[in-house]
């Protein structure tokens, strides 16, 4: 019997050290500065293996193979291939995102004026797959010092997402109201020219956040939604030149007595294309007793790229009832009228060229937007228009980005109105901005 | 005794993981792109067959983004817009629904950035 397993041993040799080598081969094909040592003694070449396979599996985070973690049980990772290491190879990730945004603005007759404008950053947690956390926490121009005029700290959004189905989920907390393009999606690199299009910040106020709850969900097809209920405008600081941005409350001293209903339908079903509508009703009036008008935004948007062409553009109207009333009362309380209008109106258009081939890494951006907005579009009886904030603007410039996340800007913008008396300014902007 | 089971045990290590090797020489069933923009992944929801080996293709109209299946232990990095692409590999070996999401803080949408893999 023990002759037998010594015989049976003998010829098992030769074939233990055939596998051998062919596991050193493929060793080597996995890595190439595995050395094979074939005057070793069997024993030896398979600590070797033992120890470069135990080093392989320690480095897993940083090799491809390392983004392949154990088989699931339903998908079985094969392979990861491609450029995704160049990206994580050149970069640092920090445990927080963020983006910053500085300035140098000037306008006709005016010295340059420098800003820090926007220091933001982000911050999220994933409780479980199913219930995730997200913030964003903003700093502006600079500094903020008590009973100063001067920046603004700002909890920009803050909510917890319950995710259900794909096609049903919960949100609630510090939303970010779903109207237009920018609001949303307000990174510096995402958008051309130094400050963000007029109409989406006049007409379509940003960064405009409101605490409430809603529902979210892909459709399927390219089709999503965000639907919420959020805390009111504050229909007291509405005014003729801003319209109603200035009534956002951004969740401080906000009411939910009457909650406004926001709503978005965006279609991405179309490569390089995405289209959207967002509708926003609610009433306006908890701090102008007697007179609660209700406030109503309609608004499309498109951004298609092709080729290197890039094209957005984004229509938006809004009504204010009672607009007269709200008027005489304001001019009550406060001695002045804030001639608000019942119905203000934007819409723009903006092409960009990608000047540089495909092939080089950094990207040139040459642009060019028409704006038209005016927050005295028509008038409640009694109430005369301010030409002045019938508005358009000429913003061309061009966005310089040395790698996709860092944006050097230089735009700039030619104003006019339709006033006869007050002129509007041009002016020259230089910005920066990146994320992270 | 112990060598010739860490023999053994080796062997079966890389012949298992040699078979993935072969899967990813094989020409794969099925090619998707998968597009990533904030805040969305297009398209979000993508049907396989039961045993089809896939590829996706992955590439970002925007920043980098992150491609993580749970459910699998898959998670790539995507380049940024014209820095390039990630291609992923994998073998549909049970029916069921997968969930794919963003694994890179992207933004105001990141949570959301999340998409479906049917296995029938």
């Amino acid at each position: 019997m023990v002759l037998g397993l010594i015989g049976g041993m003998a010829q098992a040799q030769p074939d233990i050290e055939r596998r051998l080598e062919g596991l050193e081969r493929k060793m080597k094909q996995l890595d190439p500065s595995f050395v094979s040592a074939p005057e070793q003694s069997v024993l030896e070449r398979l600590q070797a293996l033992e120890s470069k396979m135990d080093a392989a599996l320690a480095a897993k985070p940083q090799t491809p193979a390392a983004a392949l973690a154990q088989a699931g049980p339903g998908l079985q990772a094969v392979s990861v291939t491609g450029d995704f290491q160049k990206a994580a190879d050149t970069e640092t990730r920090l445990p927080v995102a963020g983006y910053m945004d500085f300035h140098v603005n000037n306008e006709s007759g005016d010295s340059f004026r420098p800003d820090f404008h926007r220091f933001v950053l982000l911050f999220g947690h994933s409780f479980s797959d199913r219930i995730k956390f997200w913030s964003e926490l903003e700093l502006e121009h600079s500094l903020v010092e008590g009973g100063e005029e001067s920046g603004e700290l700002a909890l920009e959004q803050a909510y917890l997402d319950f995710l259900i189905t794909p096609r049903f989920n919960l949100r609630a907390g510090m939303l970010l109201t779903p109207v237009g393009i920018v609001n949303e999606r307000h990174e510096p690199p995402s958008f051309n020219g130094v400050e963000r299009p007029f109409v989406e910040s006049i007409i379509i106020p940003t960064t405009w956040r409101e605490l409430g709850f809603g529902f979210t969900g892909d459709l399927g097809r390219g089709f999503r939604y965000r639907t919420y209920l959020t805390s009111s405008l504050d229909a007291s600081r509405f005014n003729a030149e801003f319209g109603i941005a200035e009534g956002k409350t951004s969740g401080f001293d906000a009411s939910m007595r009457n909650p406004a209903w926001a709503g978005r339908l965006e279609y991405a079903g179309i490569r390089r294309l995405t289209m959207g509508t967002s509708l926003y009703s609610g009433l306006a009036g908890f701090n102008t007793p007697g007179v609660n008008p209700r406030v109503t935004i309609a608004n499309a948007d498109a951004r298609y790229s092709f080729g290197r062409i890039d094209l957005r553009g984004l229509f938006a109207n809004t009504w204010v009832s009672r607009a007269g009333e709200l008027n005489r009362l304001v001019r009550q309380q406060t001695g002045v009228n804030p001639n608000v209008a019942s119905q203000m109106r934007g819409y723009y258009f903006e092409p960009a060229l990608h000047i540089l081939p495909r092939r080089y890494r950094h990207d040139l951006i040459a642009f060019g937007r028409y704006e038209r907005y005016n927050t005295q579009q028509k008038m409640p009886a009694g109430y005369l228009p301010l030409e002045q904030f019938n508005r358009s603007s000429w913003v061309t410039g061009i966005t310089y980005k040395p790698v996709p996340d860092v944006a050097f800007k230089f735009d700039y913008v030619f104003n006019r109105n339709q006033s006869a008396v007050v002129s509007a300014l041009n002016g020259l902007n230089l910005g920066v901005g990146w994320w992270f | 005794m112990v060598v010739l089971m860490k023999c053994l045990v080796l062997m079966l290590a890389a012949s298992g993981f040699l078979s993935g090797q072969s899967e990813s020489e094989r020409k794969p069933d099925r090619v998707i792109s998968i597009t990533a923009e904030r805040f969305a992944f297009s398209p979000s929801r993508i049907t396989l067959k039961h045993g089809e080996l896939a590829e996706l293709v992955l590439t970002s109209e925007d920043t980098d983004h992150g491609f993580r299946i749970p459910s699998a232990g898959i998670d790539v990095a995507i380049p940024p817009q014209g820095w390039g692409e990630a291609r992923v590999r994998f073998v549909a070996k049970e029916k069921g629904r997968f969930v794919f999401e963003c694994s890179r803080p992207c933004g105001a949408g990141h949570n959301l950035m999340r998409g479906t893999i049917e296995v029938k």
